[in-house]
């Protein structure tokens, strides 16, 4: 039965009294403004981006709006994840995996799941909101290995490797979906946040070179054995090669190094890049946000939005680092693998240091259920802050 | 809060009650969380590094690449200035048309598409359909069509169809004047007559607009935008009058066919101001539709095609005569049936025995023989100082493209015979306007005007600048040109050879030509003539001159027959058209025979 440890026994009596702290004084103010900061900045270049072609003629708020609902639901949302009690969420953890990962098969339902830019990894919603399951399997697998591997009778020891093969197959399951639905940029993530958790959790360090080398061999497999695409390819390797063919994928790339060049020191200002005016940039409200910031805020902008995301990211390290129970760590740590690798990738791609895989910003990207997801995150977080605070005598 | 200010670890360490939490915070754990902070600050230097490479060490670059790739720069047409006639009646016009595009990624059903163009533009569907089918995103459909015509497509709502406005070129008349206006090509520019030679003028200057566009095409409206204006094209007047010209053009139409002649021209000339009213040319030429037709007809004859003037020269040589006073009209001349001269025999058109003549009836009977007796009294010198007087082997001054000058023989060049033959009009060669405006001479006492076309030009901003006022030489005495002008009524007398000319109660005077026509084929003499007549009205005190010539007529051959009654419809046409009164003198009679 250690597939549903949810109430075990060594925790319970170590479970904070939630009398004895103060919600508003003891959250991470730092997070939560960065993470706020950067969510508002965001739906300014959201805005910006969006208004010339995404929005409605006669309105071109239209698809601001719809941001800003998706950012008010995300803050909801990660609210309500801030305030559940730990007891509750790891006793649900495993029915919430098992919706999410049966969510991320809905899309294979024909009319149901949509394509976009490749990947067949939206499911269709009335009133033109689509949601990406992918987004919601991330906290789902986070909170599942947490639940896995911090089941320990005795906790100074290393996970036990059934444990360890069982954790990574709570990540595999769902990883393995997503291939399949050619959401590469997921794939990648899930895998780093599998690996982090795993590293954390105190396994061998026989398990964590194990698996480096696994996953490197399979990303090595996938592409020799034609696994992946032909266009899955020459996206990961377009950025090796940027001039070799202008006309589609590294005309990506290219148009994002123009547009973030071309805004200088102090940039164009907000509406007037015109490169991000002009739609050179493709989806620009989403994966290639960044190019917004650079272009009509300079460098002073996308420092800042760098900066604000570095922000994020240590703090939330720092949670990890000081998270009093192993659970609590493990969360904070895949939320950490997972918030750092998709911001890496996303601003890496649009630097041209990294191979284009199709993941949003967090917090800036458009796109809904990214942006419930990581504000989930940011909820979770401060639990285990809170978690760590209040228990303290 | 009171706990914060220590850090939680060596907090944990000394005051830890449970085993659980001591082991999380040691063990590699928490290395492996400090390894974590440190990529993550590593890989965040990597990309202040990369950001300031973009856009600083980069940035003007990267901005410069970005701009060449928005800025579009198109051109804004100048309009083309019109071509005028001498009242404002447009000859040549621009106007704005549609060009039918089409993207055809937008056609859905290519063939429902082509099938309600098809009436429209009457063109087949099948063939609209093909230019509809494809992945193109521009593609012409049909070009140049009236605004009226693309409202009734604009109608339809047709999906993938749209059009852009351009500039069309029409000559209102057809061939009214198509040789002298000329004619444009596909790109609008002028490729004959005033259209060619006045290009620059017509044209103006276009202007160009830059703006930013995104990929799409759409124009970035936030980005930068520079316009220069056109500088529109300026009109063109000319002094063609458009109501003789049409005259000019039917008459001379009708009579190379009934003739059945290669060519014809017909000039009209006011002799005060030189301006020519009317140039006609036959075959012609629809200007509208000028690729269509052969390059022989779209040149302008009257001033292109030289000929051995023949008789009509003779009017030069009685002038000269004249105005040298060497003899006047009733000077009496004895021709012998033959005349050798230079080693060669000269005779007249007609075979005779001694003829008593004047002077007048010399020109009259259009005697060979006796021009060259009576030019003898003056000599080969003088006549060729008279000739150049007269602007023969000059340009006429009109400039005009693919104009001939003609020629007259170097005094050096002279052969025996040269004088004698050019005496009567052969061995030297001439464009009908140098015909015309030596008689026009005659007819404006002597005085010479240079021979216009171009009346003036109207600046784009209404401004009117005339042409430059025409050279004015006095080539012979009034008083001789009043003396030809009465020899030359005695020709289109009874006894004269061209009563074919005369116009019922108007004083006519003029001079019939028929000379022998060099064969351009052979460049030999062929038995091909050119029949030519050219007179003026009222002879005693002239305001127009027509001058008429047939080229290589097959039905008929003396200029008295043939182009003496086109000379007599224009001529008839052209008074009434200027509202010019007969006279009301009858002419005196002049002696043509001698003793």
């Amino acid at each position: 039965m250690s597939m549903f440890p949810a109430t075990g026994s060594t925790d319970t009596r170590l479970l904070p009294s939630r009398r004895g702290g103060d919600y508003w004084r003891d959250l991470d103010w730092v997070l939560l403004a960065a993470a706020l900061a950067a969510t508002i900045f965001g739906s300014m270049l959201v805005w910006s981006a969006s208004r010339a072609d995404l929005a409605s003629p006669s309105d071109p708020q239209s698809y601001l709006k719809k941001h800003l609902i998706n950012v008010v639901l995300g803050l909801v949302l990660g609210f309500i994840a801030s305030r559940i009690d730990y007891r509750w969420l790891r006793a649900y953890t495993p029915i919430i995996y098992a919706i999410s990962v049966f969510s991320l098969l809905l899309v294979f339902i024909p009319n149901l799941g949509t394509k976009i830019a490749g990947a067949r990894a939206w499911i269709q919603l009335p009133g033109g909101f689509t949601i990406q399951p992918s987004e919601f399997v991330k906290v789902a697998v986070i909170l599942m290995m947490a639940v896995i591997l911090a089941e320990k009778d005795r906790a100074d020891e290393e996970p036990r490797s059934k444990d360890v093969l069982l954790s990574l197959g709570v990540a595999v399951l769902p990883l393995l979906i997503i291939l399949v639905q050619n959401d590469t940029g997921s794939v990648l993530i899930l895998g780093s946040v599998a690996l982090a958790i795993i590293a954390v959790s105190g396994a061998r360090n026989t398990w964590v070179i194990g698996l480096l080398v696994g996953a490197a061999v399979s990303i090595l497999l996938a592409i020799q054995l034609g696994l992946l695409k032909q266009y899955q390819v020459d996206r990961l390797t377009s950025f090796l090669n940027p001039t070799a063919d202008a006309g589609s994928i590294a005309y990506n790339s290219n148009q994002a190094r123009i547009a973030i060049g071309g805004g200088g020191l102090l940039g164009y200002g907000i509406f007037n890049g015109p490169q991000t005016q002009g739609g050179f940039v493709p989806v620009n409200e989403s994966d290639f946000i960044f190019t917004v910031a650079g272009e009509e805020f300079g460098f002073v902008g996308a420092g800042l939005l760098i900066v604000l995301m570095g922000i994020v990211l240590w703090r939330a390290i720092m949670i990890a680092m000081r998270a009093d129970d192993m659970y609590g760590r493990l969360v904070a740590t895949g939320i950490v693998a997972w918030l750092a690798f998709q911001t890496f990738e996303n601003i890496g791609m649009t630097l041209g240091i990294m191979p284009i895989t199709g993941v949003p910003l967090p917090f800036v990207s458009a796109g809904g259920t990214s942006m419930m997801a990581v504000w989930i995150a940011i909820g979770l977080l401060e639990n285990v802050r809170l978690h760590s605070q209040q228990q303290l005598p | 809060m009171k706990q914060m200010a220590a850090p939680p670890r060596q907090r944990r360490g000394t005051g830890s009650t449970s085993q659980y939490r001591h082991a999380v915070v040691k063990g590699h754990a928490g290395k492996r969380g400090m390894v974590l902070l440190i990529i993550t600050t590593m890989a965040f230097s990597v990309f202040a590094v990369r950001l300031i490479d973009l856009q600083v060490v980069k940035g003007p670059d990267l901005a410069e690449q970005a701009l060449s790739q928005r800025l579009r720069t198109t051109a804004i047409p100048a309009m083309r200035g019109s071509i005028l006639d001498t009242k404002g009646a447009p000859l040549a016009t621009t106007v704005e048309a549609r060009n039918v595009t089409a993207d055809q990624t937008l056609v859905t059903d290519p063939v429902a598409v082509g099938a309600a163009l098809a009436p429209i533009l009457g063109v087949e569907a099948s063939v609209l359909a093909t230019r509809l089918t494809g992945t193109r995103r521009y593609m012409f459909v049909a070009k140049d069509l009236s605004p009226e015509t693309w409202k009734q497509i604009d109608a339809l709502r047709l999906p993938g169809i749209f059009s852009e406005p351009t500039l069309r070129r029409i000559y209102p008349g057809g061939s009214l004047a198509a040789n002298v206006v000329g004619f444009v090509g596909a790109d609008g520019k002028g490729l004959g007559g005033i259209e060619y030679g006045m290009q620059d003028l017509l044209a103006g200057t276009s202007g160009s607009t830059t703006y930013e566009r995104g990929p799409g095409g759409r124009v970035i409206t936030t980005g930068e935008m520079t316009r220069s204006s056109a500088v529109h094209g300026s009109d063109v007047q000319l002094t063609i009058d458009r109501d003789i010209q049409l005259i000019a053009q039917r008459q001379i139409a009708r009579q190379v066919e009934s003739a059945r002649a290669d060519s014809g021209t017909v000039i009209v000339m006011d002799p005060r101001s030189g301006h020519i009213l009317a140039m006609a040319t036959a075959p012609t030429f629809d200007a509208n539709t000028a690729a269509t037709s052969p390059d022989a007809v779209r040149g302008n004859r009257a001033l292109s095609d030289i000929y051995e003037p023949g008789s009509t020269s003779k009017v030069m040589t009685m002038a000269a005569i004249v105005d040298q006073g060497a003899a006047n009209a009733g000077s009496a001349f004895t021709i012998p049936s033959t005349l050798k001269r230079g080693g060669k025999v000269f005779h007249d058109d007609v075979a005779h025995g001694t003829w008593h003549l004047t002077l007048a009836g010399i020109l009259a009977k259009s005697s060979n023989l006796g021009t060259i007796l009576a030019s003898e009294r003056i000599g080969g010198r003088k006549l060729y100082s008279y000739l150049k007087a007269f602007g023969i082997g000059e340009p006429t001054g009109i400039k005009f493209p693919g104009e001939s000058s003609g020629s007259v023989p170097e005094r050096s060049d002279w052969s025996p015979t040269t004088f004698p033959t050019l005496a009567f009009g052969q061995g030297l060669s001439v464009n009908s306007v140098q015909a015309a405006s030596v008689f026009a001479t005659i007819a404006n006492d002597g005085l010479r005007v240079q021979p216009t076309l171009v009346q003036g030009i109207v600046n784009p901003d209404g401004t009117v600048t005339p042409a430059a006022a025409p050279k004015v030489t006095q080539v012979v005495k009034p008083s001789t040109a009043k003396q030809i002008r009465l020899m030359l009524e005695s020709v289109v007398g009874k006894h004269g050879t061209a009563p074919k000319a005369a116009i019922p109660g108007y004083r006519v005077g003029g001079k019939t030509g028929t000379a022998q026509y060099v064969d351009p084929r052979c460049g030999c003499y062929n038995g091909q003539v050119v029949a030519s007549f050219i007179g003026m009205a009222p002879a005693d005190n002239p305001q127009l001159v027509v001058a008429v010539s047939l080229i290589n007529p097959r039905n008929g051959r003396f200029g008295g027959q043939i182009a003496a009654p086109v000379f007599k419809r224009v001529m008839t046409y052209a008074l009434q058209a200027r509202q010019i009164p007969p006279t009301g003198k009858r002419a005196p009679r002049l002696l043509l025979t001698a003793g």
